[in-house]
């Protein structure tokens, strides 16, 4: 009798595990199903409201992130820059009366942040998981020689608080922003020349150089571009707060950082994907959400996205030994 | 520690001061303080009370910053003794941490004036009494919203569950509420960090879950305006809603209560009289003076038609004013202690 050599069709529950996104998007389903059957008020509409505000911030950020980890560097100053610049936006609208002058000053400081790391990790040659501290430790100073006190809104431009208070249809304008900035971040990661490089050089520099790219050109431009983000996150989040403050922005940094390596991609470069992200952010948020929803202790909230991300990665590095084979 | 500690009011020492001790007997030269956190608001305006205080006296003061780093405090302590400070002003950033630097500068006969938390083995301690400050809030909340005619209020508690202190203010706030509305709930107890942003990220999903709220408590400003703003981001009417922040730490709460919003009372806990009265108490320690182990700093509810009494505002700096400040009546003794919880 012959033996077939066609190897047995994998279940759906190995086609969840192996699928790039599923594993990811089951357990943000298994994760909404338990809230809505233990929480009275999860699954409604202001929830979801609050969910997507949330998340917008850490978003934002997260999609710069994720192309700066594919290129295989990391920047750990996003928080202390979001801080930062959420005191600079607030005094340029002060200064201006111009809420387009005041972004612009958020996003330019933002993206200068990003340059200057950029230098120290492509031109200095300064790991950048060390020169990003040390952009941190810089930023978390300055901004009290910049301000001692929090930066009061004195402009009182009407429109400026519905940058973070808004809806259009619905949906809260950040959420919008957020979404915007990731959209474009899939189309240019999965569609254009400039994803395609950064992943290129995230998983070998080398190769990268011998077909006549810089990779040292594309990683600073993933600096400035997470930086820029992170300077738009920060015009959201002084609207939220209606105010500058310096110290914010605490353990911001590690958020996103845990929603990329949670959303695939890898810290060693070369892989990754936004939709990843954006299913990792989602989890972690629902995750926050939830514990004060079921009223448990808050300290949860730091251990339980630790313990997550610790199972996402053995499953990942799991299915890919698997898959690997 | 169950018992009371012995209490004096900051007025009591500084009239001793001004009665003639301080002219007649040595002024300390020099005097260190380690803040446990010099770029919080509250500690810039202890600093500026003070930096006022020593400058009207003519002693020397120098500021370390710990940055919550505990061994950074005893480092700048080791350094301060190693200079032979005259005294040393010292807000411990760990009131374990800073057992063995106490027990070090009574060996070398080194005064220390502590600030803010009680230490074992301290000699005087300078704070407010946090329950009490909670308490007088939260009856004066209860008074206004009796003048208004309004139901049993719903409270949301932006607090801070990792520190006695704001624990009791929570407490206390909850409990003078209820002198009023004996039925009074809190609805949501959240811990926001005492951050802005992540007191407006939980207060956030704690409306979404239930926004029958008529009462946000902050432990500190920042806690009530970022429960403030989450209340704003749901896009909820601010009519009949009372934000109570405590501190007055810097300009944020009379931003908000110059604005006429719901932002419309304040447990104010003068951190210039703070700075003001360790001075004061350093002073009188250095000159030997029989000190009791707790000098209290007074605190009272401010609102929007008295806050102009306590502090002058530009919309861009403050002023507190001090004979408004002076005129309050510190309490012989707290209403409830850390050792109470």
């Amino acid at each position: 009798m012959a033996v077939s050599d066609t190897p047995p069709r994998p279940t759906l529950a190995q086609r969840i595990m192996a699928s790039e996104h599923g594993f990811l998007a089951l357990v943000l389903a298994v994760l909404i199903v338990v809230l809505t059957l233990s929480a009275d008020r999860f699954l409604t509409p202001a929830n979801a409201v609050a969910i997507l505000h949330q998340s917008s911030l850490v978003l934002i950020v997260a999609v710069g992130m994720t192309f700066l980890l594919i290129t295989a560097e990391v920047d750990i100053s996003v928080g202390a820059s979001l801080a930062f610049g959420s005191c600079v936006v607030m005094a340029v609208m002060n200064e201006t009366n111009s809420i387009l002058l005041g972004t612009l000053a958020g996003v330019g400081f933002g993206a200068a942040v990003g340059g200057i790391n950029a230098v120290v990790t492509t031109v200095l040659r300064v790991n950048s998981l060390i020169g990003t501290i040390a952009m941190m430790m810089m930023l978390q100073g300055g901004v009290y020689l910049f301000t001692r006190e929090a930066v009061q809104n004195h402009h009182q431009l009407p429109l400026f608080p519905k940058i973070a208070t808004g809806y259009v249809l619905g949906i809260p304008v950040p959420a919008i922003i957020a979404a915007a900035v990731a959209a474009v971040g899939m189309v240019v990661l999965a569609r254009m020349r400039a994803g395609r490089l950064a992943l290129a050089v995230g998983a070998n520099p080398s190769a990268a150089r011998l077909s006549g790219y810089s990779p040292e050109r594309i990683k600073a431009v993933a600096f400035v571009v997470t930086g820029a983000l992170t300077g738009l996150a920060a015009v959201i989040l002084t609207s939220l707060l209606n105010a500058g403050q310096p110290t914010a922005g605490t353990g911001f940094e590690l958020t996103v950082i845990a929603a990329v390596l949670l959303g695939g991609t890898s810290l060693m470069g070369g892989r990754g994907t936004i939709l990843g992200t954006i299913l990792a952010v989602l989890i972690l948020k629902v995750i926050d959400n939830g514990i004060i929803q079921m009223r448990w202790n808050q300290d949860l909230q730091i251990i339980i996205p630790g313990i997550v991300l610790i199972l996402a990665l053995y499953m990942d590095q799991r299915r890919r030994g698997g898959a690997g084979g | 520690m169950k018992t009371a500690l012995k209490t004096v009011s900051a007025l009591a020492i500084a009239t001793g001061l001004l009665a003639g001790g301080a002219a007649a007997q040595e002024m300390p030269e020099r005097i260190g303080y380690i803040v446990n956190y010099a770029t919080h608001e509250w500690y810039q305006n202890v600093i500026k009370g003070m930096e006022d205080r020593a400058a009207e006296l003519g002693i020397e003061i120098e500021v370390i910053d710990a940055n919550l780093d505990i061994a950074r405090q005893v480092a700048a302590a080791e350094d301060f003794m190693a200079r032979d400070m005259d005294v040393i002003i010292m807000t411990p950033v760990n009131e374990e941490g800073v057992v063995p630097i106490l027990r070090r500068a009574k060996a070398d006969d080194m005064p220390v004036v502590l600030e803010g938390n009680p230490v074992q083995g301290m000699d005087v301690l300078v704070a407010i009494c946090d329950y009490d400050t909670g308490y007088l809030a939260g009856v004066a909340a209860g008074e206004l919203l009796k003048e208004e005619g309004r139901d049993t209020p719903r409270v949301m508690n932006v607090g801070l569950p990792l520190l006695s202190a704001t624990i009791l203010r929570s407490q206390g706030f909850m409990d003078g509420i209820q002198t009023i509305y004996p039925e009074a709930e809190m609805v949501h107890d959240l811990d926001g960090g005492g951050n802005p942003d992540r007191s407006q990220e939980v207060s956030s999903a704690a409306l979404a879950a239930d926004s029958d709220i008529d009462v946000i408590y902050g432990i500190n400003d920042s806690s009530a305006l970022g429960g403030l703003q989450a209340w704003r981001a749901a896009g909820l009417p601010e009519d009949d809603l009372l934000v109570v922040g405590t501190g007055a730490e810097g300009l944020a709460f009379l931003h908000e209560m110059f604005a006429d919003g719901p932002f419309k009372l304040e447990a104010a806990m003068f951190p210039e009289m703070i700075g003001y009265t360790s001075i004061d108490t350093a002073v009188a320690l250095f000159q030997g003076e029989d000190l009791p182990e707790h000098v209290v700093s007074p605190t009272t509810a401010v609102n929007v038609d008295n806050v102009t009494d306590f502090y002058s505002y530009d919309g861009e700096s403050r002023q507190i004013q001090w004979d408004a400040v002076n005129a309050l009546e510190a309490p012989a003794q707290c209403m409830k202690y850390a050792s109470d919880l």
